[in-house]
């Protein structure tokens, strides 16, 4: 099982977009990649999760990690995700209120926090 | 009722292959994806939680994983080598933030209709789940 991660800048932002399944085995491949991108000098970051097809703790963990890394530098994480099955992991942890969760790639790099 | 029984080793890459297994399953006992999703989701999570018991307690035993489906409800478990329930181990980290397992137990009990943690024979933990199924399901 391969994980997808492409990585491109947006305005001011690194977008890392995101496909296939997210979990215990894949979720280090990503954490490594956000780590990477904070030890680069990204500290406003967008993961964009709409080529997500499953998601569960060891992801939201990775998510939790690269954003209290990027809080450290004053920076942001914000998520790009419309689908229901992973927003409703989002909404039974309390994560909607942590992440911003936006529709579009556009405007979660139009500046919003 | 069959019981359909999984034996894998505590390798973080067989977690995904179960999930392959009971979606499919999911599927033949008739299912809707978005039942078959939350089912996945909650194996996924209890398979994770095995693999990481049975590397923190040492061990190389399978996790086993049993699926038994009558006409109204799936039954599965989860059976690894975790050495007790107190090693769960903190709810939220130095920042307040959830931990892995805190967020993974959580998705457990909202995901199945019926969850529980009972010790296991032989030394570790069983995670039960149960789905129902429903006639629109």
């Amino acid at each position: 099982m391969e994980l997808g991660l492409d990585v491109r800048t947006v305005g001011t932002h690194s977008v890392v977009d995101v496909k296939g399944e997210i979990d215990v085995y894949t979720a280090p491949k990503l954490r490594e990649k956000l780590i990477e991108l904070v030890s680069q000098g990204s500290y406003d970051v967008v993961v964009n999760l709409e080529g997500v097809d499953f998601l569960d703790s060891t992801g939201l963990g990775v998510l939790v990690g690269a954003l209290k890394r990027v809080k450290a530098h004053d920076g942001s994480l914000s998520l790009v995700c419309t689908q229901d099955k992973i927003l409703k992991i989002f909404k039974i942890t309390g994560l909607t209120k942590v992440f911003p969760i936006h529709a579009s790639v556009e405007e979660a790099a139009g500046g919003a926090t | 009722m069959e019981t359909i029984e999984l034996s894998i080793p505590p390798r973080s890459v067989y977690v995904g292959v179960v999930r392959l297994a009971v979606s499919s399953l999911a599927r033949t006992a008739g299912m809707g994806e978005e039942a078959v999703d939350d089912l996945k989701i909650a194996v996924s999570e209890a398979c994770t939680n095995a693999v990481e018991s049975n590397s923190e307690a040492g061990s190389e035993d399978p996790i086993v994983v049993s699926w038994t489906a009558d006409d109204d409800r799936v039954l599965i478990s989860i059976g690894d080598r975790r050495r007790s329930v107190e090693a769960l181990g903190e709810s939220v980290d130095t920042q307040g933030f959830s931990t892995r397992l805190t967020m993974s137990l959580a998705l457990l009990e909202s995901l199945a209709d019926a969850f529980k943690l009972t010790p296991r024979q032989g030394g570790g933990l069983c995670t039960s789940l149960v789905f129902q199924l429903t006639p629109s399901s």
